[in-house]
């Protein structure tokens, strides 16, 4: 049975798909930031950033990544062009 | 000096807490400390037959909160400790019927005859979660290797911290060592990374549990119960003594053999 699933789910101990599932989740529930949070803070980074530089805006990405003792915003952006005068 | 207050929380339900309530504090009353524990799951009792004190029941929590009894007639001396007792819940009565207000009171008072008081939380985080930890200064949260039960041990204790209750520690329940060997639950080291918490101690997935349940008579009786042995221990480190977390997957002598295999 276990070996069923194993081979639907792929292989990989699911202890520790547990263990990342729940940083990520735990993470996000201590801050309280609500997946509509994180898409509209990533919108609003997209329109700054757009004053400055033309961004590929689909590849814009944004996360929280929990560090030793702190909490870190990652986020990585394509730009395709910087102007040289702020618009 | 006033005694300890325990609550023993989860969020999530049906994790262990009434088992561990019951087995710390037969433990404790063993030691020949003046234990009382109180259910105040309202509505939904269970302390009583997990101690096997189900037929001795005259008045609950509620009657003496709400001023129909005197503490000490609602509260049950166990079968075979005389310095242990429990107060039952109210079986047909709803949990906003006390007031965080009113535990607080009583708690202390009775803090001021007993050495240790436990109460035995209800799942979920409204009115009977706040009440249960009103009166608390040291919380125990209850979980389980799997992913909801440790969401919800992660946001109780944002709200204990928020509630101000200092003294927290973790109990992992029902740890399956032959999964955790195989890599299908999640190890005790890496709940405690995502919680963040001091460890109390882990107790094995147990069908001893089950039979204790059944018989009403609390695991910490039989001696050569392994899981009784856990909630030893755990009673132990609750009263200040330094004992260490034993070797089969957590504690110094797990970590030692895998630092030696790998
Ligand atoms: N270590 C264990 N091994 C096996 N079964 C266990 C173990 N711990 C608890 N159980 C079983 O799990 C069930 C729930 O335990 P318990 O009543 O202590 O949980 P609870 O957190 O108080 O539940 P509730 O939230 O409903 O009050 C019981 O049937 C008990 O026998
Ligand atoms: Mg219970």
């Amino acid at each position: 049975m276990l070996g069923i699933l194993r081979r639907i789910w792929g292989d990989g101990a699911s202890g520790q798909v547990a263990r990342k599932r729940m940083q990520f989740v735990l993470m996000h529930d201590r801050i309280d930031i609500t997946p509509e949070m994180m898409e509209a803070l990533k919108n609003d980074m997209i329109k700054v950033l757009s004053r400055y530089m033309e961004v590929e805006c689909g590849s814009v990405k944004v996360d929280l990544e929990q560090g030793k003792d702190f909490m870190a915003l990652i986020s990585n952006v394509q730009v395709k062009r910087v102007y040289r005068h702020s618009t | 000096m006033a005694g300890k207050i325990v609550v023993v929380t989860s969020g999530k339900g049906g994790v262990g807490k009434t088992t561990t309530v019951a087995n710390l504090g037969t433990t404790l009353a063993k030691k020949k400390y003046n234990v009382v524990l109180i259910d105040t799951d309202i509505g939904l009792r269970n302390l009583d037959v997990v101690m096997g004190l189900e037929n001795r029941i005259v008045y609950n929590l509620v009657d003496i909160i709400e001023g129909k009894c005197r503490k000490e007639q609602a509260m049950i001396r166990d079968r075979k400790l005389s310095n242990l007792c429990m107060i039952p819940a109210a079986q047909t009565r709803e949990k906003n019927c006390i007031t965080e207000e009113q535990m607080k009171e009583l708690c202390s008072n009775l803090a001021a005859e007993f050495d240790y008081v436990f109460i035995d939380c209800p799942a979920g985080i409204e009115q009977g979660f706040k009440n249960a930890i009103a009166g608390a200064d040291t919380a125990v949260v209850v979980t389980t290797p799997e992913v909801s039960a440790i969401r919800d041990a992660d946001r109780v204790i944002g709200l204990l911290e928020a509630a101000m209750v200092r003294q927290i520690s973790l109990i992992i329940n029902r740890l399956n060592a032959k999964m955790v060997k195989r890599g299908d639950m999640m190890s005790t080291e890496d709940i405690i990374s995502l919680l963040s918490v001091p460890l109390l101690g882990v107790v094995p997935e147990s069908e001893e549990v089950v039979v204790s349940t059944n018989r009403g008579v609390p695991l910490v009786h039989d001696r050569s119960s392994k899981a009784g042995a856990a909630f030893r221990s755990m009673a132990a480190r609750l009263d200040g003594e330094t004992i260490p977390l034993d070797g089969n997957s957590q504690g110094i002598f797990g970590r030692m053999k895998r630092l030696i295999w790998n």
